[in-house]
C-alpha cells in the first residue's frame, strides 16, 4: 500500500481485504491486493479487461468456491470476521453479500417467485401476505413495480434485458444483504435502461456497502465515491473518485483513464 | 502480397458457377432428407399396414348360437345346489355335444371350440333359472369355422360356415375375452390381459428403479463427484453398459436374481430389475447431458443469493433438465417394454394362463407372449399374435403420449 493509501483506510470497515491472492491452477490472477470498503460509498472497480476485477469481486462471497481450479489466499473480513474461516456458513455469507452479475439471469420462474425465492429460503417472510409485502418493496426499490405490478405471474425471462437486470437487482436486495457487488450490472443495457439503474445505486447507497464493476469511466465517475483502478492482477491505484479521475498518481491509471490503453 | 486488391466481381462466371453450385448443394441436401423421410414412413405404414390386416380379425371371435331346452336335455344337475364343483363335475360337455349335434349335424364337433361347454357352465352360474327353461347360448365356435367365417378357411368349413349362416346361427362380434382372458391352449379362448398385466407390472417395477437410481447417480457424478480417474472409468463402464447386449443383462438377472438372491422365479419382480440394470445407463446418460445443459448462470443465480448447494438442485438444476431426462427415460423403458431376450433368461416363458395378481406371481409379458404364440402350430394363433402385437404397440404409443405430455409439461420457455 501507497501512503496515500493508508491514508484512505476507512474506519470501521464493512469489508476489508488484506494480501489476497488468487490463482487459477497454477496462474495467478490476483497478486496481494488489499483494499477496505465502507459501508457510505459506492466502490467502483475499474481496469482494463481480463486484469482480475470479476476475481476479485468473486472472492468477496466466496462464489469463486464453485470454480474447481480457483485457490484464494489472504485474508478478507466481513464485520471483522474471517469469511474464509472454517466457521463461516458460505450459505448464510451469500446471503449477507449479495452479488449481480453481468449477464442478467433472471430464474426461468414467474417475476414474483423470483424475488420471493430467497426470502423463502432463509424463512425471511411470516406468510403470504408479507411475502406479498416483500415482493412489492424490493421491486420498488429495483425500480421496477410501476412496469411490472399487473404481471406478476409471467416469467422473469419474458422481460427486457434491462427489466431482467433490475429484477435482478431486486432479487439480489429482498434477502436483505449487507453489501450488494454488482459485476457489470449494465454492460448489456441501453443509456436509459442504465440511466435508470445508476439512479438505483444512488438510492440504495448508505443502505448497503455497494461495490459496483465498471468499464465505463464516466459510469465509475457518476455513481461511485471510491475508485479502486486494477492492472495485471494488482490494485495500482485506490482513492476518492474524483482523485483518481483529476488527479491519477501514478502512471498506469492516467494512461487508463486517458485512454491509451485498455 | 498485391497491394492493391480489386473489388470482388459478384457478376463474373466462376462466381455465378459457385453460387448456382451452392444452390444445387442445398437441394440435393433438402431431397436425401425428403427422400429420408418418405422411406420411413412407408415402412411404418407397411408394417401398420399388414399388422391391422392380420391383427384386427385377432380381435373378433365367431360365435354359434346354441338353443337347449334344459328340462328335456340329459344334463345330471340339482338346481337346487348349484356350485363351482357341481358345475364342474356335472356332464355339460357330454349335453353341449348333444345338443351341438342335434342341431348343427354329425360335424358338430368340429365346428364347436372343445371348450365351448365352459360358456354355458358361466350361463348357469350366472343366472340358474335358465335351467327351468329353453335358453340360446352363444357358445366360441372351433377355430377351423373361425377362420372360415372370416373367409379364411379350409373348403369344408367355408361349406359348413355358408351353412350356418344361413340357419342364422353364426355370428362373429368383438371378442371381449381377448382383452380380458389369459394364455391358453385353445387359440378362441385365450387373451392378453394376462401378459398385459405382466408387462405393466415389469414396467412399473423397471421405473420405480431405474428413474430414482439413474437420476440420481446422473446428479451425484455430474454436480458431486469431482473428476478424477475413477469418475472416468464410471462414465466409460456406463457408456458401456448402455452398449451391451440385452441377452447378456438377462444371464445376468438369473445368476443374480434368482440363483444368487433366490428370488421367484418368472415373476414381474425379477424381470423388472434385469430391464432396470438395462434402462438405467440410458437415464444416466442422458440425465447427465440435460443436467450438464441447464445453465451455469442459473446456478450462480440461485447460489448468489444464498441458496445450499442441495437447494441449487432440487429446485433449480433438477426441474430445468426434467424434460431431457423424461425424454431418455421414454427411450429406455420403450427399449425395455418390447425387450424378450433377457427375460427368456430368468424364466418369463412359462405357460401362464392366470393373469398375476402382484409383482412375486408368475408372470408373463407382452413381447414375450407373442414370441410364445408366433411359435404355435395351430392356425388360429396366427391372427392372435398379430393382436398381440397391436396391443403392444397401442401400449408403447400410450407410454409415449404420456411421456410427451409430461415433457412439454415441464418444459421450460426461456
Ligand atoms: N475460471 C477461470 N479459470 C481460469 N482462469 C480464469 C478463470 N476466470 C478468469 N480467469 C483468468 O483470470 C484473469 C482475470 O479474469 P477476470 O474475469 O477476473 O477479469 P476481468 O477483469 O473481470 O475482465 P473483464 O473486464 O473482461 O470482465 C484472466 O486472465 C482470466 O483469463
Ligand atoms: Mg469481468
Amino acid at each position: 500500500m501507497t501512503e496515500e493509501q493508508t491514508k484512505l483506510a476507512i474506519e470501521n470497515p464493512k469489508m476489508s481485504a488484506r494480501d489476497v491472492k488468487v490463482f487459477y491452477g497454477d496462474k495467478q490472477a490476483i497478486k496481494g491486493v488489499s483494499i477496505d470498503v465502507g459501508m457510505d460509498h459506492v466502490t467502483a472497480f475499474i481496469g482494463p479487461s481480463g486484469c482480475g476485477k470479476s476475481t476479485f469481486l468473486r472472492t468477496l462471497n466466496r462464489m469463486n468456491d464453485t470454480v474447481a481450479s480457483a485457490r484464494v489466499e489472504g485474508e478478507i473480513t466481513l464485520d471483522g470476521e474471517n469469511i474464509y474461516a472454517a466457521s463461516m456458513d458460505v450459505v448464510q455469507l451469500r446471503a449477507r453479500v449479495g452479488m449481480v452479475f453481468q449477464k442478467p439471469n433472471p430464474f426461468p420462474k414467474s417475476i414474483y417467485e423470483n424475488i420471493a425465492y430467497g426470502p423463502r429460503i432463509h424463512g425471511l417472510a411470516a406468510g403470504k401476505a408479507d411475502m406479498d409485502v416483500i415482493v412489492e418493496k424490493s421491486l420498488r426499490r429495483a425500480g421496477l413495480w410501476e412496469e411490472v405490478k399487473d404481471r406478476l405471474t409471467e416469467s422473469g425471462t419474458a422481460l427486457s434485458g434491462g427489466q431482467q437486470q433490475r429484477l435482478c437487482i431486486g432479487r439480489a436486495i429482498a434477502v436483505e444483504p449487507e453489501v450488494i457487488l454488482m459485476d457489470e450490472p449494465c454492460s448489456a443495457l441501453d443509456p436509459i435502461a442504465t440511466a435508470k439503474i445508476e439512479e438505483l445505486i444512488h438510492e440504495l447507497r448508505g443502505r448497503y456497502a455497494i461495490v459496483i464493476v465498471t468499464h465505463n469511466m464516466q459510469q465509475a465517475a457518476r455513481v461511485s465515491q471510491r475508485t479502486a483502478f486494477f492492472h495485471l492482477g494488482d490494485l495500482v491505484e485506490y482513492g476518492v473518485t474524483s482523485d483518481i479521475f483529476t488527479n491519477p498518481r501514478q502512471e498506469r491509471t492516467k494512461d487508463y483513464i486517458t485512454g491509451r490503453y485498455g | 502480397m498485391s497491394a492493391t486488391r480489386t473489388p470482388t466481381d459478384w457478376k463474373s462466371d466462376i462466381m455465378q458457377k459457385r453460387i448456382a453450385g451452392r444452390y444445387a448443394a442445398e437441394r440435393r441436401f433438402k431431397f436425401a432428407g425428403l427422400f429420408a423421410v418418405v422411406l420411413s414412413a412407408s415402412f411404418l405404414a407397411f408394417l401398420l399396414f399388414t399388422m391391422m390386416g392380420n391383427g384386427l380379425r385377432g380381435f373378433t371371435r365367431t360365435e354359434i348360437a346354441l338353443k337347449i331346452d334344459f328340462p328335456a336335455s340329459p344334463l345330471l344337475l340339482d338346481p337346487a345346489a348349484i356350485t363351482d364343483e357341481s358345475l364342474n363335475q356335472a356332464n355339460l360337455p357330454m349335453v353341449t355335444d348333444t345338443v351341438a349335434k342335434k342341431l348343427l349335424g354329425a360335424d358338430a364337433d368340429a365346428l364347436l371350440s372343445p371348450t365351448a361347454w365352459i360358456s354355458i357352465r358361466d350361463a348357469i352360474k350366472a343366472d340358474p333359472k335358465i335351467l327351468s327353461r329353453t335358453e340360446t347360448i352363444s357358445v366360441p365356435a372351433s377355430t377351423g369355422l373361425d377362420l372360415a367365417a372370416k373367409s379364411n378357411g379350409s373348403p369344408e368349413m367355408e361349406a359348413a360356415a355358408a351353412r350356418l349362416k344361413q340357419q342364422g346361427v353364426l355370428s362373429t362380434g368383438f371378442n371381449f375375452s381377448f382383452l380380458t382372458a389369459s394364455d391358453g391352449t385353445d387359440p378362441t379362448q385365450v387373451g392378453i390381459w394376462g401378459a398385459f398385466k405382466g408387462s405393466l407390472l415389469t414396467m412399473i417395477v423397471t421405473l420405480l428403479l431405474s428413474f430414482p437410481i439413474g437420476v440420481a447417480t446422473a446428479l451425484y457424478l455430474e454436480e458431486y463427484a469431482r473428476k478424477s480417474w475413477w469418475t472416468d472409468i464410471i462414465e466409460v463402464s456406463i457408456n458401456n453398459l448402455a452398449a451391451v447386449p440385452s441377452i447378456i443383462f438377462g444371464l445376468l438377472g438369473l445368476s443374480i436374481f434368482l440363483n444368487l438372491a433366490h428370488l421367484p422365479r418368472s415373476a414381474a419382480l425379477v424381470g423388472g430389475m434385469t430391464l432396470a440394470l438395462m434402462t438405467m445407463p440410458v437415464i444416466v446418460i442422458a440425465g447427465r447431458n440435460a443436467i450438464k445443459s441447464v445453465p451455469p448462470s442459473i446456478r450462480d443465480a440461485a447460489l448468489g443469493i444464498g441458496a445450499s448447494p442441495v437447494q441449487v438442485v432440487f429446485q433449480h438444476v433438477l426441474p430445468l433438465a426434467l424434460p431431457g431426462i423424461l425424454t431418455g427415460t421414454i427411450i429406455g423403458m420403450a427399449r425395455a417394454l418390447g425387450e424378450t431376450a433377457p427375460l427368456l433368461m430368468i424364466g418369463m416363458r412359462a405357460f401362464i394362463a392366470t393373469p398375476p395378481g402382484g409383482i412375486t406371481d408368475p408372470a408373463t409379458v407382452l413381447p414375450v407372449q407373442i414370441f410364445l404364440w408366433s411359435d404355435e402350430v395351430s392356425k388360429g394363433f396366427v391372427e392372435k399374435t398379430s393382436a398381440a402385437i397391436i396391443v403392444l404397440l397401442a401400449f408403447l404409443l400410450a407410454m409415449n403420449g404420456l411421456a410427451i405430455y409430461l415433457r412439454n409439461k415441464f418444459e421450460t420457455r426461456w
